[in-house]
């Protein structure tokens, strides 16, 4: 008996030892899957967000046109849009995801970057498949085109919007809506639940949109805006990504300004063709780059009109 | 009884190491025993067992995520690959090079190539705006005139526009390329007057493998 008790005693501290060694061997394997399934999450959140960037570059328009397309994702995606303009000249666009696997949001994916882009929607836009249209921002001329992302989770419902605007959405729409639809122009037809977009006052707005003194007012914060680019811009967006794009696309304003006055004196000098555009140039990028928030719109609006004026009547067009 | 003088025989067998007499760990198994060399010998065979273990699953650990990174490389190759790609059929509406209205109506495709002359002026502020990326996400732009040909003259404000190539970013050209055939206009002085001149060119975008 005592013989077997001492056997039992060296058969105990074997396994003892081993069961030390094999738990830790088994902890570190666990840590390192589970290491290595948060990576590859991470990873495929930012080839997502990568991919969706890429995707918006057949958005880039020629003409005044409003173009729409869809992108479906495999799973539940949450689309987290940003804005940083103080990296880089022009700013960056960021862009990352967090997808739904078992039941659970992964955590939000590292930031993938674009320069030049300007992505305006919810923020996280959330579903499976979302609709992205274009328009492009002239101040006076072309200076981006502006992407609008919607998810077709969430139905908007533009209620007595002005002509001009009905006829874009339908147009957006098209003939036969989709089942994904997510724009609505009529009354009847807005499902339960829709953000209603009212143009002129109302009740039950989620968000209004003053077309005279040209602001939209989204939980309670004024986002002023000039043209109709900007003005779905607001819509679709929050206050501060909303101004924090709007500075980005003035650097690229004051830019584009450099190059146009640029191109004038390389042309005056080949053919003699005279702009007389350069002062006012000067003056359109000093006020871009010192706009300060979109209270200020006004006064660059009217800058710009007077620009146009000049280069629609004058011998050469610079644009 | 047998079982009381068992107790006290493990007690002794187990003692705790006795500082004061130098005598610690000492036990009845003296260390020539065969019962001790035993159990030496399956420590050492466990340790030997379990490093081999960890360093067989370190391993398979470490293959994996050299596959996997080796297809990362690939998949970020492939993403650069299908943005050169979208970008060369859209490039020429971006606001940098589109002929806007200069040359009568609005055109799809149309390149203004004094304002890309400009550009090429003020490239700076598009270089490096990002992380080691310019602001296209490209490597190079290159604008190539196919017809009429020169010879093989890259393009320069002083020879401008008796030239073939315009490159935006002054750095050698490497890597995998994406084009498109796009028309390239610009205004020209012919007899007292300001006329369009509009030629064939390929815009080429550059992009290199993620090493």
């Amino acid at each position: 008996m005592i013989k077997n008790k001492k056997g039992a005693l060296e058969f105990s501290f074997t396994w003892i030892f081993a069961i030390i060694a094999g738990m830790f061997i088994l902890f570190l394997a666990i840590y390192g899957v589970t290491k290595f399934m948060n990576m590859e999450r991470n990873t495929q959140d930012a080839k997502t967000a990568m991919g969706i960037g890429v995707l918006t570059n057949p958005l880039e328009s020629s003409f005044e046109t409003t173009t729409r397309t869809m992108i479906g994702l495999p799973v539940e995606t949450r689309i987290y849009t940003g804005c940083k303009n103080l990296s880089g000249f022009f700013g960056e666009q960021t862009i990352k995801v967090s997808q739904k696997t078992y039941n659970e949001w992964s955590t939000e994916g590292v930031n993938v970057s674009f320069p030049n882009k300007y992505i305006f929607s919810e923020n996280p836009a959330e579903g499976k498949n979302f609709y992205l249209f274009s328009k492009p921002f002239e101040l006076p001329f072309k200076v981006a085109d502006l992407i609008y992302l919607t998810s077709t989770k969430d139905k908007y419902c533009f209620k007595n919007a002005p002509n001009n605007i009905k006829k874009e959405i339908e147009n957006l729409i098209g003939l036969n809506p989709s089942a994904n639809e997510n724009f609505f122009t009529k009354d009847l037809d807005c499902p339960e639940g829709s953000i209603n977009i009212c143009f002129s006052g109302g009740n039950d707005c989620n968000i209004r949109v003053n077309v005279n003194s040209n602001y939209v007012e989204k939980d309670s914060k004024k986002m002023y805006y000039k043209g109709d680019a900007l003005m779905y811009a607001a819509i679709f967006s929050n206050k501060n990504d909303y101004e924090c794009q709007l500075d980005r696309l003035m650097k690229r304003t004051g830019q584009l300004s450099d190059i146009y006055r640029d191109k004038s004196t390389f042309v005056f000098e080949k053919t003699g063709c005279d702009f007389e555009l350069d002062s006012r140039l000067v003056l359109l990028k000093n006020n871009a780059e010192n706009l300060g928030n979109s209270e200020n719109l006004n006064t660059i609006y009217s800058l710009a009109e007077d620009i146009a004026r000049e280069n629609d009547y004058g011998v050469c067009r610079l644009w | 009884m047998v079982n009381k003088s068992a107790q006290m025989k493990n007690k002794k067998i187990f003692q705790l190491p006795n500082k004061k007499n130098g005598q610690g760990m000492k036990s009845k198994i003296s260390p020539a025993s065969p019962f001790a060399k035993k159990a030496q010998m399956k420590i050492q065979q466990m340790s030997f067992m379990l490093i081999a273990v960890f360093l067989f699953f370190a391993l398979v650990g470490m293959i994996i995520i050299t596959v996997k990174f080796s297809g990362l490389k690939q998949d970020a190759t492939d993403l650069r690959d299908r943005n050169a790609m979208l970008l060369a059929s859209k490039l020429a509406n971006s606001p940098e090079f589109s002929c806007g209205e200069v040359y009568g109506n609005q055109k799809t495709d149309c390149i203004d190539e004094d304002k890309v002359m400009a550009l090429k002026e003020n490239i700076g502020k598009y270089e490096n705006v990002g992380k080691n990326t310019n602001f296209w996400g490209v490597s190079n732009i290159e604008i190539r005139r196919i017809y009429p040909k020169y010879e093989n003259i890259t393009c320069t404000p002083v020879n401008y526009p008796k030239c073939d190539t315009i490159i935006l970013i002054d750095k050698p050209i490497s890597g995998f390329d994406h084009s498109n055939f796009v028309a390239l206009c610009r205004k020209e002085k012919y007899k007292d007057e300001v006329v369009n001149k509009c030629e064939m060119a390929r815009v080429i975008l550059w992009y290199e493998e993620v090493k």
